[in-house]
């Protein structure tokens, strides 16, 4: 068969989202890719600068669908050093306890989609049994299972309710036996091996070139996790180890990203049993006065607000489940952000995908894309 | 052993129907409709109408039967609620798939496009006039009736070739490739397995295979070619280790993409008819049919549709076994597939003939007994 193009997307089962991989195939061997992303832009970075610093956090839900309380954390952390506010400690180790628990849904999601397309069926729908579990707890503290608008600039909408930490616990046990059996249908089966082991393989030099993070990233041997190297709201009190492998292929993927999960279930159990320990204010007292208003002062009182607030910069980076993703946010004073700019990981990381994906078989795209954890709402914004 | 088998029940019901008739009409013309070959004629009518609508509700039954234990398996009820347990959502979803629109491609090749799933689905049905479900079954002796079904069964790639490449679809053309490159690597050791079974039995009837595993079954000393034989029917089932001309994470739906509504539905029929034919082989060739084990009592088998029964918990429990693999092994690669199809499957089909043809020369296997002369 001679050589053609085929779209893989913007519909396609593979691609779990919106975007278009450009395939050049020659009989089964791929011989080219070219991914074209931009299908689901919103113009979430244009639209932050007409809201208020709070409403953004709606925004920050939909820029990744299986890991909002992580954008919402990183935008905060901007917003807020922009606005020169501190959040109680106790609310940074809500958001710690967001983060993780948005890590473990994300990689349940992951596992689920990532068997799905080797064709396992079983484990698909344990991963997204287990991934209901976590958002129910999510469920319980924030009401919503999906958007959850939980943080605001300084601090959290609301404690725990009542209970909270038992079930989290509970969650947690059933949690860490599961990851068990996973390995077991996944580590445990010949064929799983067969189609996962040296696939896709994206040694650490190069992953660092195309400025690829995360799982990718530390599967490729490259030890680099910002929870660790550039510690941020409480990741410094914390006893966790980074997660790597040396393999640099989609099992090395898998294996990184079971290890995260078991280390989150860690940095989870010291977080639960902190909160236990230490009741206390979820959100700053002292906040501007208009930052939560639903209106916007208007003439004389708007113009002053404008005028007195001190103006400023924020920058901050956070581990979010896919990747390294960071946030600039500029504060021209006033109610708006002036600019708000955002750094996706999966955008980087699906960037490099004819690093990755050209020479093997076009059976192996499935794999190899389930292992790299798409997720298209943050790479378009 | 049953006394009313279905032939037999539409030999007589097509009698009692010529004769009321001919009675009725009276005078020469209604002694020309009281004739013994005409009742017979009609009788084979009323047989394939009756099978027809039998494997057709079979394979509805096996769907939903498929569905439950997969559910099961994955911690989740399946289909609950259209009738009792979900037992009449099936036809629901077939009712919806019967009321929508047949769309085709407007590049599609139109005789290919509605030829192929029709023949796909046509082939797959003949296979049940053939397979005998118990004694008496079929009208007459089929000396090479095992033969005639392997035949009919291998038609499929031809078909599912021909609707893919109609389709002018780059997915649908590459998953009629992988189609038609898994069956016939596939078909070889199938057939080698089959001849094992041949060589032990001395037939290719379906019903004489039956009756040599009266004393023993052959699972036991063919198990070889029992395994064989599993493996290359689940490539040709395109079930999920094998699934790959239809992998739905790269293919989309592989040869069947561009098709939805009723040719969708043919397809999906088809499929499972070959499904339930493959285990009703494997029932046939490897666990006695519809005998059940001499050790076991007798009144098991002694009342009219015992065979019937024994061998359709048989042939359930073996597309249990497949649902069993679906649900908990990945999708092999075409070229991993087609390796261990040309690599290992032949060369242990080959072994399995040759511990066959072992067995018959030394006639008694310490464990499993004595192997009785061929064609006695």
């Amino acid at each position: 068969m001679s050589e053609m193009w085929i779209n893989m997307g913007p519909q396609h089962p593979m691609t779990h989202g919106l975007w278009n991989l450009r395939v050049r195939i020659e009989g089964e061997l791929i011989r080219d890719v070219d991914p074209e992303m931009g299908y689901l832009h919103r113009g979430i970075e244009k639209i932050s600068e007409d809201r208020h610093y709070n409403e953004v956090i709606t925004l920050m839900d939909r820029c990744c669908y299986v890991a909002g309380l992580a954008w919402e954390h990183l935008y905060i952390r901007a917003a807020e050093q922009a606005l020169h506010v501190d959040p109680p400690e106790r609310a940074e180790y809500l958001r710690v306890l967001c983060d993780e628990f948005q890590r473990l849904g994300s990689h349940l999601m992951w596992y689920a989609a990532f068997v799905q397309d080797l064709g396992l069926m079983s484990p698909f729908l344990y991963g997204m049994r287990d991934r209901d579990l976590v958002l129910d707890l999510f469920q319980s503290y924030t009401g919503a299972r999906m958007t959850y608008e939980y943080m605001r600039v300084g601090g959290v909408r609301n404690d725990l309710p009542p209970g909270f930490t038992a079930s989290a616990r509970k969650v947690l046990d059933w949690l860490s036996d599961r990851f068990r059996e996973y390995d077991q249908l996944c580590l445990g089966s010949t064929i799983f091996r067969k189609r996962c082991d040296g696939l896709g393989v994206l040694k650490g030099p190069d992953a660092v070139h195309h400025g690829v993070t995360g799982p990718m990233l530390r599967s490729a041997g490259v030890k680099r996790d910002l929870r660790k190297d550039r510690p941020y709201a409480v990741y410094g009190q914390l006893d966790f180890d980074v997660a790597f492998a040396d393999g640099a292929d989609v099992t090395a993927r898998y294996l990184v990203r079971m290890e995260e999960m078991r280390q989150s279930v860690r940095l989870l159990r010291q977080v639960l049993d902190w909160l236990d320990r230490h009741p206390g204010p979820v959100i700053a007292e002292h906040l501007p006065r208009w930052l939560g208003a639903p209106y916007a002062p208007i003439g004389l009182e708007g113009y002053l607000l404008k005028r007195n607030y001190p103006k400023g910069v924020g920058f901050s980076a956070v581990e979010e489940p896919h990747g390294e993703a960071l946030a600039y946010v500029v504060n021209e004073g006033g109610e708006h952000p002036y600019r708000v700019k955002f750094r996706s990981p999966v955008f980087a990381n699906l960037s490099a995908a004819r690093t990755y994906l050209v020479g093997y078989h076009v059976a192996d795209i499935p794999p190899i894309m389930g292992s790299v954890d798409v997720c298209v709402g943050e790479v378009d914004r | 052993m049953s006394s009313a088998t279905l032939y037999s029940v539409s030999y007589d019901l097509s009698h009692t129907l010529l004769f009321a008739l001919g009675g009725l009409i009276g005078g020469p013309l209604g002694r020309l409709l009281e004739n013994g070959d005409l009742v017979t004629g009609i009788g084979v009518l009323v047989f394939a109408a009756l099978l027809l609508a039998a494997s057709m509700l079979n394979t509805i039954v096996l769907i939903w039967y498929e569905r439950k234990l997969l559910g099961r398996f994955m911690d989740r009820r399946g289909a609950m609620h259209v009738g009792y347990a979900g037992l009449l959502q099936n036809f629901a979803d077939g009712l919806k798939l019967f009321r929508k629109h047949t769309t085709r491609p407007r590049e599609a090749d139109e005789v290919g496009f509605y030829f192929g799933p029709t023949a796909y689905l046509v082939t797959s049905l003949m296979i049940f006039g053939i397979l005998p479900i118990s004694t008496g079954w079929n009208s007459g002796p089929m000396p090479l009736s095992l033969l005639l079904a392997l035949v009919i069964f291998s038609f499929a790639p031809l078909f599912i070739f021909v609707s893919a490449w109609s389709s002018n679809n780059k997915y649908s053309l590459m998953g009629g490739l992988r189609s038609a490159a898994q069956m016939i690597a596939y078909e070889v050791p199938l057939l080698l397995a089959v001849v094992a079974v041949v060589v032990v039995a001395g037939s290719f009837s379906l019903t004489t295979i039956v009756y040599e595993q009266q004393n023993y079954w052959f699972w036991g000393p063919l198990i070889v070619a029992l395994i064989v034989f599993v493996a290359a029917m689940l490539a040709e089932m395109e079930r999920i280790p094998f699934d790959l001309p239809e992998a739905e994470a790269e293919l989309v739906e592989g040869w069947n993409t561009e098709y939805g509504g009723m040719l969708f539905a043919f397809f999906m029929l088809a499929d499972y008819l070959r499904a339930l034919v493959g285990s009703i082989l494997i029932v046939l060739l490897f666990l006695g049919g519809w005998t059940l084990p001499t050790w076991l009592p007798g009144s098991l088998t002694a009342w009219p549709l015992a065979g019937i029964f024994w061998f359709m918990v048989k042939t359930y429990l073996v597309f249990g076994l497949f649902v069993w693999i679906r649900a908990s092994l990945p999708r092999v690669r075409t070229d991993q597939l087609l390796r261990v199809g040309w690599n290992r499957m032949i060369p242990l089909a080959l072994l399995s003939v040759f511990l066959a043809a072992a067995l018959v020369t030394v006639r008694c296997v310490p464990v499993f007994g004595c192997v009785p002369s061929p064609g006695a």
